[in-house]
């Protein structure tokens, strides 16, 4: 029998045609839930960092419990809000911090109003070591110290990284100079830096008196010796005590909890007047393309909630300090779009 | 010693396989060490802290050392950081002594790697101590240091600094983010073109399109089929390699030292180091004239400096907690993930994982010198194949290096074809290449050093004044300077001459 070229290409098209439509209709069968390869973009460009650490944990967990591949890439904020924006399938999620909204409300290029240009998920956790520090024969001891020298004309320089978490702190600080010392806080001075090492390295040299850290990053530091030119004291957590107090009872290294808590309010007070003080949670959340079927998030939000429930990865996020901190999509966007009036109002204020 | 019995056989199979994977990274135009222990990361949740360093370290070492490959065989740095290997290894290869100057490259690899191993080993907390005496004006200073030898590095010395000025231009293309002391906005662009240039030109799709797709288009225009017939590339003979070193030790031991340097400073990076070293040797040298042309003793310097790097950049990461380069600053994930604090208490309170890393640190380099010195035979007959199979596939991976660098961002693609016609161009025109790249890869580092420098001291007079390692890195400046100049009256004199006569 001779089969011509032509019912070759006949019985050709329609093998292709009915595979696509069977492939078609997987894929219309799946649609709203998660498939394939799903790689999770963080705002950081650091694999060392908090962001890294805290989103391996929770894409590991959540990976494994909805039997997905799953990858972390540390590809820095512009280019995971650019990478976001190209992918509404939903194979592409976004895992951030307050960041996302300070770097809109402090004017960043790049950043636009998450609330508005993405679908808000979940928030996992908080890192409760956002942190403040003075050299170890510094003459301030604590924060009201500072906040008194800059109050009498003494000219506080400060190293932060502009835009972010890092930033926020300073401003409530300024805030609180702008209402205990009206007129002062122009004494206290941003020196804008980079990375850690870069803020480090500017208190190593005298170029400024008090630089933002964290407990992760400079614990070691704060137990150097006194005459060692690397030593360090902290001076302010920005953490809230309730979230301090949820961490392990042994804190991280050889700090315990108990002394962290000398770092944070009631005992270091940033106010923001009407008998309010200024607290700083940061927080990890998802972030999603706006045109993302909602059964994804959904979907995420579910899995999340019984992984939680299941309570191990409580255990594993307590183990690198952080405090556990689940929230469903809804519920977490208006937790945030609420922290975002808040610090609003710091940043007006101080303009 | 309790640090001996976490050394089982799985260890050493992990490092030899890490240093073997790394070399095939490395290998790659445009797949990076950083690549290979970023892609292996999450492996060391499962492998534990120890076991997943054996794995990162040998993807260190290999990396870094497969690099060398592709740039002394196809004129195509395989990572940032072997530039300079180009300069006279792909000359080598084009005499039919690709096996020869790979050797070369192996040796002074090996050297490299266990000198700053041994540093790293003996002085790490001294060093650490020393390396934060380095702020912005030090580390600004340096680059200008690597940045001085434009002129020396080129065979017209006006044009040097030209092709330089233009490399530093383009590197500055781009967001001049507020942490780098800029005011956050895009600049040197239209403003339809910051969807794909906000963080400026990639520095690897550059590279390769600068120097692969460039030498390919050179290549193409000689005509592939004459090329076939008479002057396919020959291997040559390997012999006497030790030789080579007869004489060298000085450059040897001064570019391990100036890698490992290099390496400890924070922020300077990998490529600095190559630099550094090979124009020291070009400055320093009995004689250089060969320098450029094809000769071992650039080699040396280059590889030797580069694989020193490795145990620099562990210095401040496990002293400091600080990355050394951005091999480094992924590496320190292995102990975020296990959740271990790296700062200036690590090696005290770690002592175990300490003499892991150096143990592993040392195998990765033996390893790798062995895996290579004895593959090269077979590696150097790339060379042999027709150039009408080689350049596709040459071009094709290098695509695929451009893509994958960023994760998948097609721009990057089309900045190695741009930068690939701008380098066939450019040399057209006359300008200079190696100058050029020299001025991309430091020029913006240079900037964010200066500006930061002046941020916090508020005064010009700060770079003069700020230290006395401040004075000496102005009078290697001054040196370096006045070599170029005497150096270029000399052969301009020898050209009078020559043309007299």
């Amino acid at each position: 029998m001779t089969i011509s070229k032509k019912t070759l290409a006949t019985v050709g098209s329609a093998v292709v045609l009915a595979s696509m439509t069977l492939g078609t209709g997987a894929a219309m069968a799946q649609a709203g839930e998660l498939r394939g390869n799903i790689r999770v973009v963080i705002g950081s460009t650091s694999t060392g960092a908090d962001t890294y650490q805290n989103s391996s944990i929770v894409t590991d967990a959540l990976a494994e419990k909805l039997d997905l591949n799953m990858k972390v890439d540390a590809v820095g904020a512009s280019s995971a809000f650019r990478t976001l924006d190209r992918d509404s399938r939903g194979n592409t999620l976004m895992i951030f911090h307050d960041y996302a909204y300070l770097g809109y409300l402090y004017g960043v290029e790049g950043f636009s109003d998450i609330f508005e240009k993405y679908t808000i998920g979940p928030t996992v956790s908080i890192n409760p070591g956002n942190a403040y520090l003075v050299p170890k024969d510094s003459p301030y001891e604590t924060l009201d110290d500072i906040i008194a020298a800059v109050g009498d004309g003494e000219t506080v320089r400060v190293a932060i990284q502009p835009g972010g978490v890092s930033e926020i702190g300073f401003s409530a600080l300024k805030n609180a100079i702008a209402i205990e010392h009206p007129g002062q806080e122009d004494n206290l001075v941003a020196v804008n830096t980079g990375s850690q090492s870069d803020k480090n390295q500017q208190l190593f040299d005298d170029q400024v008196d008090v630089i933002n850290g964290s407990v992760q990053a400079n614990e070691q530091y704060t137990r150097l010796p006194e005459d060692d030119q690397k030593a360090m004291r902290f001076v302010w957590l920005t953490a809230s005590q309730d979230t301090i107090e949820q961490a392990p009872e042994e804190g991280l290294g050889q700090t315990s909890r108990e002394q962290l808590l000398e770092y944070v309010e009631p005992n270091a007070n940033v106010t923001m007047g009407d008998d309010e003080n200024f607290t700083f949670d940061k927080e990890f959340f998802f972030i999603y393309n706006k045109d993302m079927d909602p059964g994804i998030v959904e979907q995420i939000d579910e899995a999340l909630a019984e992984i939680y429930e299941e309570g191990e990865i409580q255990e594993t996020l307590k183990a690198s300090f952080f405090t556990p901190n689940f929230r469903p999509s809804g519920e977490a966007s208006e937790h945030l779009q609420e922290k975002m009036a808040r610090y609003q109002e710091i940043i007006d204020n101080i303009k | 010693m309790d640090f001996l019995s976490l050394l089982d056989i799985s260890f050493f199979l992990l490092v030899a396989f890490g240093a073997l994977v790394g070399i095939i990274f490395g290998a790659i135009p445009g797949m990076t060490a950083t690549m290979a222990v970023a892609v292996c990361l999450p492996l060391t949740y499962a492998l534990g802290l120890n076991h997943g360093l054996a794995l990162l370290l040998g993807l260190y070492v290999g990396g870094i050392s497969g690099g060398m490959v592709p740039a002394v065989l196809l004129n195509i740095p395989g990572t940032p950081s072997s530039i300079t290997t180009t300069f006279d290894g792909y000359p080598m290869a084009q005499k039919g002594e690709g096996e020869r100057a790979l050797r070369v490259c192996v040796i002074a690899s090996v050297i490299g790697g266990l000198v700053s191993a041994a540093i790293l080993f003996l002085f790490a907390p001294l060093l650490a101590d020393f390396s934060i005496k380095f702020s912005y004006v030090e580390k600004f200073l340096i680059i200008l240091l690597a940045l001085s030898v434009i002129a020396s590095l080129s065979s017209n010395m006006l044009i040097g600094i030209f092709s330089g000025v233009l490399g530093i231009w383009l590197s500055l293309i781009g967001d001049y983010s507020t942490t780098d002391g800029g005011n956050g906005k895009t600049r040197l662009m239209f403003d339809f073109m910051e969807p794909y240039l906000f963080e400026g030109f990639s520095l690897l799709p550059v590279l390769i399109g600068i120097f692969g797709i460039s030498t390919i288009l050179l290549e193409a225009e000689k005509g592939v089929r004459s090329e076939l017939s008479s002057s396919r590339m020959v291997i040559g003979k390997a012999a006497g390699v030790l030789s080579l070193f007869k004489g060298r030790l000085t450059n040897l031991v001064r570019s391990s030292f100036i890698g490992t340097f290099v390496g400890m400073l924070p922020g300077v990076g990998g490529s600095a180091a190559s630099v550094l070293a090979y124009t020291q040797e070009k400055n320093l040298a009995r004689d250089s004239s060969q320098m450029g042309k094809g000769a071992p003793q650039g080699l040396i310097a280059s590889e030797s400096a580069n694989n020193a790097l490795t145990g620099g950049a562990l210095i401040p990461l496990l002293s400091l907690g600080i990355p050394g380069d951005s091999t480094t600053a992924v590496l320190i994930g292995a102990f975020t993930l296990q959740g271990i604090q790296v700062g200036p208490l690590f090696i005290p309170e770690n002592a175990d994982t300490w003499y892991v890393m150096i143990v592993a640190l040392v195998f990765a380099n033996f390893v790798m010198f062995f895996l290579m010195f004895f593959a090269i035979k077979h590696i150097a007959k790339v060379v042999m194949v027709p150039k009408h199979i080689l350049y596709p596939i040459i071009v094709m991976m290098c695509v695929v290096g451009a893509y994958a660098i960023n994760y998948g961002i097609m721009f990057d693609v089309w900045t190695l074809l741009i930068f690939g016609v701008f380098g066939w161009l450019i040399q057209k025109i006359g300008l200079e290449v190696a100058p050029l790249i020299i001025g991309f890869i430091l020029g913006s580092q240079a900037e964010v050093y200066f500006v930061k420098s002046l941020e916090s001291a508020g005064t010009l007079s700060t770079f003069f004044t700020k230290s006395p390692i401040a004075v000496v890195l102005w009078l290697l400046i001054l040196a370096s300077v006045v070599f170029s100049v005497v150096m270029s009256l000399k052969s301009r004199a020898k050209g009078r001459q020559e043309v007299l006569s």
